[in-house]
């Protein structure tokens, strides 16, 4: 891991020069850079060239006080590269990077509304996560906003209202949200349709924001896992696990081998439910109900092995600071081996119908195909990478848990369509099998915890896990009190949003619901 | 004509009105619960007794909810198309023979099959408008599937509806039912097939399903109706259903004939007529389960490019073959 | 449409359910069994109590209140508030507080959704 470090910190020497005041590393794997203002465009030049697979993983800001500091985390060469830049909070604005990396846009509209950044450039730097009528000078991750009531009226931006009658003409503007039966969560999309063709798609996120990453900074640590955990209640233990990890890293601590065990079945678990959730409601969405009622009745008996575990169906409450909260009783484990196995059969069936099923191919081959180039600049994650032929899977490229002895493969299709994404998804469903048959026929003896400190030296440190909907992203901030300084959470469905523009543009209206739910939205996630 | 209690009788209670009505919700009801066993399910199970009356209960409580007309529908069209389209279905099922005789005593006249099948065509486009009235964008694009959907199967439908009429000489429905010694399943097997596909695409069920597709456009053309006339809409759709599946019996499946075993020949009648429109009522709803919904394109291609060669065949297959079958008719 | 030749292997699985039980548990006839482990709703013994308070300083959700009992502080539970992750449990260094097998919890009066500390000793499906 040193190797690729210093191979960057030479790279990004050379290449600046007296641009960098400070290069670092904070733990393996997570090299920085300071650069001044405005200078973040050349090393990310710098890095984009040296590696075609680099994306932008997180744009944090962090109010330091005076000055806003904002992080760009690049993911290169399976480590993560932090570009650090400071900006005055009086007059905070920065040059945009949406031409170099066109999967910056969102992440750089969230800190200009949250912190309150101008980024110069930006083709369409409206509101994302707040609502329209917020008041127009308060933001909030800022360490001195004030609690106010707004008033409503008048701060309505009512500027970028869309009609329901057609506006251009031959354009009928639908509106998709946000409440639509296609969608499980609010989220509107504006689209221009003509006839039957999408031409142009406008998301709106922020149905669902609850400020998590300001409350973060209320609670304690122990409170804060519960918070997070609560995010999602689909990939919760993810959270909770990178939340948890990221503390750890801060402490320096690490966990018993028994509780990595332990982690990455709770893991699993968590991956094989969602994964047959999102399946289930991918057969709802092109009208295949048999298919949704079959995999969710087969689905129970996932939720039953959580509950055996940990004691509830959905939220595992499972995952501490410092290892897992209770431990796994020897005679569950055959009871789980039984389930799993009957599991895997009816897993069988259900690839043998994707395979072959000639309706469900008609809707869902070829539709909202989006190919490897695109995937790579709009750095998404996750099984829609992966279905896009992107070789991107944080258990493989940094292993955490205990991912780094149990043997797997990563499941990659090339076609790029709804059907290669839920394949994708299929076939990791029986990976995990075989990934949980392994920890329970290896599962190490030994304590399952290990007691921490309540207050948290100062420092900092970033944490990934691969969600079920991809690449996980915490950054924790601890100023030596028992409360953090900044949490930072980037959710995958976040990065993936960008690509529905992508797909749905050009396509029939039909297959908008269809390629929509291949890329397993979860807007509890995105909009936190 | 003196208006005779006979006549009376049979036009508001049996086999008319009051018959068709809860004919149709116990016809509801099996198509729920046989979808709900093919998806390993209860189904209705608390309203009465396994749930019979849960049809029932869903039109009363529609008939309860407030009535919403948005402020800038066609205010005619709108209120009418959901009472329009479920009487046209109500009048076009009085000529099928469902107790061995007509509902409107010898109102059936050579052509009637002709008849039937334009007042199913009529009564589609009353659904049509009910949705282009509307002023919602997701109304507008549903009813405009449901008639590019139409312009695709209506025509493979009269073709497979003349293989039966051809083999009994006759256009009258009555004539036909009464005239299959040996029901025109066991002869025309094809043609029953592509019949039933046909019947699923003007029924708007899967795969067929995409005028009022809920996770694409909500409710397609039903999206803006409320209270009395979204319960007189389902209620019409409900009636559709019926009426095709007694069409298709009534061609196909020996309509009310059959062994009568003890008198009162009208009750056996119209138990066979039941039982058959039960088991039609089944195969669709199978194949409502196997299949996922398609897009308006490949329905598109499946009408043009499949169902009307296919069935264009199927005439000339009957007409090739209707002379070994003409000795089994007499 | 030469994908419509192959026959789709859910023709044969739906039909061979028209044959086979209802998946669905009767709820509430047929009651679900509840496994070891199962967070439900919280028993408290009095008896090992030393009124630390540390329930209540670790509770996420703020469900836990510190009342006056016989002159010490006892922890009162809103379950109304609770999320049911037993921090509590983890946190009290004498364990007083445990889980019970109760899961079914909807009422329509307030004070059903609070353990109090003085009178709530579950014997049945304490854990």
């Amino acid at each position: 891991m040193t190797n690729a470090e210093h191979e960057i910190a030479v790279l990004l020497n050379n290449k600046l020069g007296e641009k960098i005041l400070q290069t670092g590393t904070l733990q393996p794997g997570r090299a920085f850079v300071r650069v001044g203002a405005n200078a973040q465009r050349d090393a990310l030049e710098v890095l984009l060239e040296a590696d075609e697979n680099a994306g932008l993983s997180a744009l944090t800001g962090v109010d330091l006080g005076k000055t806003i500091e904002l992080m760009y985390h690049i993911r290169t060469r399976k480590i993560i590269v932090t570009i650090r830049t400071e900006v005055p909070k009086e007059d905070a604005k920065i040059k945009s990077v949406t031409d170099l990396i066109p999967g910056a846009n969102f992440h750089e509209r969230e800190v200009a509304d949250l912190f309150g950044v101008k980024f110069e450039g930006h083709p369409n730097l409206k509101r994302l996560v707040l609502p329209d009528d917020w008041p127009k000078n308060l933001f909030p991750l800022r360490k001195d906003a004030e609690v106010v009531v707004p008033n409503r009226m008048e701060n309505a931006d009512v500027s970028s209202g869309d009609g329901q009658t057609s506006s251009d003409g031959k354009l009928i503007n639908i509106i998709l949200g946000p409440q639509h039966p296609a969608l499980i969560e609010p989220e509107k999309f504006s689209l221009k349709v003509d006839g039957e063709i999408v031409r142009e798609v406008e998301p709106r996120i922020g149905y669902v924001h609850r400020g998590i990453e300001k409350a973060a900074e209320k609670r304690t640590y122990l409170q804060d896992i519960y918070l997070v955990e609560r995010i999602c209640g689909i990939c919760n233990a993810c959270h909770a696990a990178c939340f948890c990890q990221a503390v750890e890293a801060i402490l320096g601590v690490s966990v018993p081998s028994r509780a990595s065990y332990l982690r990455t079945l709770i893991l699993e678990l968590n991956r094989i439910h969602s994964h047959m959730l999102l399946l289930g409601h991918a057969g709802l969405e092109i009208g295949y109900e048999t298919l949704f009622q079959y995999m969710w009745r087969d689905r129970e008996a996932v939720m039953d092995i959580v509950e055996w575990l940990t004691g509830n169906r959905v939220i595992a409450s499972f995952i501490t600071i410092g290892g897992v909260r209770r431990d796994l009783q020897e005679e569950t484990i055959p009871k789980i081996k039984m389930e799993l196995a009957n599991l895997k059969k009816k897993m069988g069936f259900y690839k043998h119908l994707f395979e072959n099923d000639p309706t469900f191919k008609m809707r869902t081959k070829n539709v909202g195909v989006l190919s490897k180039q695109d995937a790579l600049k709009l750095c998404v994650v996750g099984p829609v990478a992966r279905g896009s032929d992107v070789k991107m899977d944080v258990r493989k490229d940094e292993p955490y848990a205990a991912y780094g002895e149990i043997p797997f493969n990563m499941v990659t299709y090339s076609e790029g369509g709804s059907w290669a994404r839920l394949m994708v998804r299929l076939d990791e469903i029986i990976e995990s099998i075989n990934i949980i048959n392994y920890v329970l026929e290896n599962l190490p003896s030994g304590p399952y915890r290990v007691r921490v400190p309540r207050i948290v030296p100062a420092g900092e440190a970033i944490s990934r896990v691969e969600a079920p909907r991809g690449e996980l992203f915490y950054y924790v901030k601890s100023n030596g009190t028992a409360y953090p300084e900044r949490v930072k959470v980037r959710t995958p469905t976040f990065a993936n949003i960008l690509s529905f523009v992508r797909i749905a543009e050009g396509g029939n209206i039909a297959d908008v619901p269809a390629s929509f739910v291949s890329l397993d939205p979860c807007f509890s996630c995105t909009d936190r | 004509m003196s208006l005779n209690p006979e006549f009376v009788f049979r036009v508001l209670v049996f086999p008319g009105f009051a018959f068709i009505l809860l004919f149709t919700m116990f016809c509801d009801w099996v198509e729920r619960k046989v979808e709900a066993r093919m998806q390993n399910r209860m189904g209705p199970a608390y309203t009465g007794p396994a749930g019979v009356l849960q049809p029932l209960a869903d039109f009363v409580k529609l008939l309860t909810k407030e009535d919403i007309v948005p402020f800038d529908t066609r205010n005619v069209v709108f209120r009418l198309a959901p009472i329009l389209s479920f009487s046209i279905f109500v009048f076009a099922f009085l000529f099928l023979p469902v107790d061995g005789v007509n509902v409107i005593l010898n109102s059936n006249f050579e052509g009637d099959l002709i008849l039937i099948l334009t007042l199913v065509s009529i009564a589609n486009f009353f659904l049509f408008l009910s949705g282009w009235s509307s002023t919602n964008p997701y109304s507008a694009v549903g009813a405009t599937r449901v008639l590019t959907q139409f312009l695709g199967y209506d025509i493979p439908l009269f073709i497979l509806a003349l293989a039966p009429a051809f083999l009994a000489s006759n256009l009258s429905i009555s004539a036909i039912a009464s005239s299959q010694n040996v029901p025109f399943i066991l002869l025309i097997p094809w043609a029953f097939a592509l019949f039933i596909i046909t019947l699923q695409a003007e029924l708007e069920k899967d795969p067929f399903d995409v005028p009022h597709a809920e996770t694409e456009i909500v409710g397609g053309y039903e999206t803006e109706y409320t209270g009395r006339r979204l319960a007189f809409l389902k209620l019409a759709k409900d009636v559709q259903i019926v009426l095709g599946a007694a069409i298709a019996v009534e061609l196909f499946l020996g309509g009310p004939y059959g062994p009568v075993f003890f008198s009162l020949p009208a009750f056996w009648y119209a138990l066979w007529f039941v039982l058959k429109l039960v088991v039609v009522i089944v195969i669709s709803e199978y194949l409502t389960c196997v299949f996922a919904r398609l897009r308006i394109d490949q329905v598109l291609v499946a009408n043009w490019k499949v169902l009307l060669p296919l069935s264009i065949l199927s005439l000339a297959a009957t007409v090739a073959l209707s002379l070994y079958f003409n000795p089994l008719m007499r | 449409m030469r994908q419509m030749a192959k026959l789709s292997p859910m023709l044969r699985e739906v039909f061979s359910h028209v044959f086979k039980k209802p998946a669905t548990r009767k709820y509430p006839e047929v009651k679900p069994k509840v496994p070891v482990g199962f967070r439900g709703k919280h028993v408290f013994d009095i008896s090992l109590c030393v009124s630390c308070g540390l329930c209540a300083r670790d509770c996420p959700a703020k469900a836990i209140e510190m009342v006056d009992v016989d002159g010490k502080k006892r922890p009162l539970f809103h379950l109304d508030l609770c999320i049911f992750c037993y921090q509590c449990a983890e946190s009290c260094p004498r364990n007083a507080i445990k889980s019970s097998e109760i899961f079914e919890l909807a009422s329509t009066d307030k004070s059903d959704l609070v353990v109090k500390p003085q009178t709530d000793f579950q014997e049945s499906g304490g854990a």
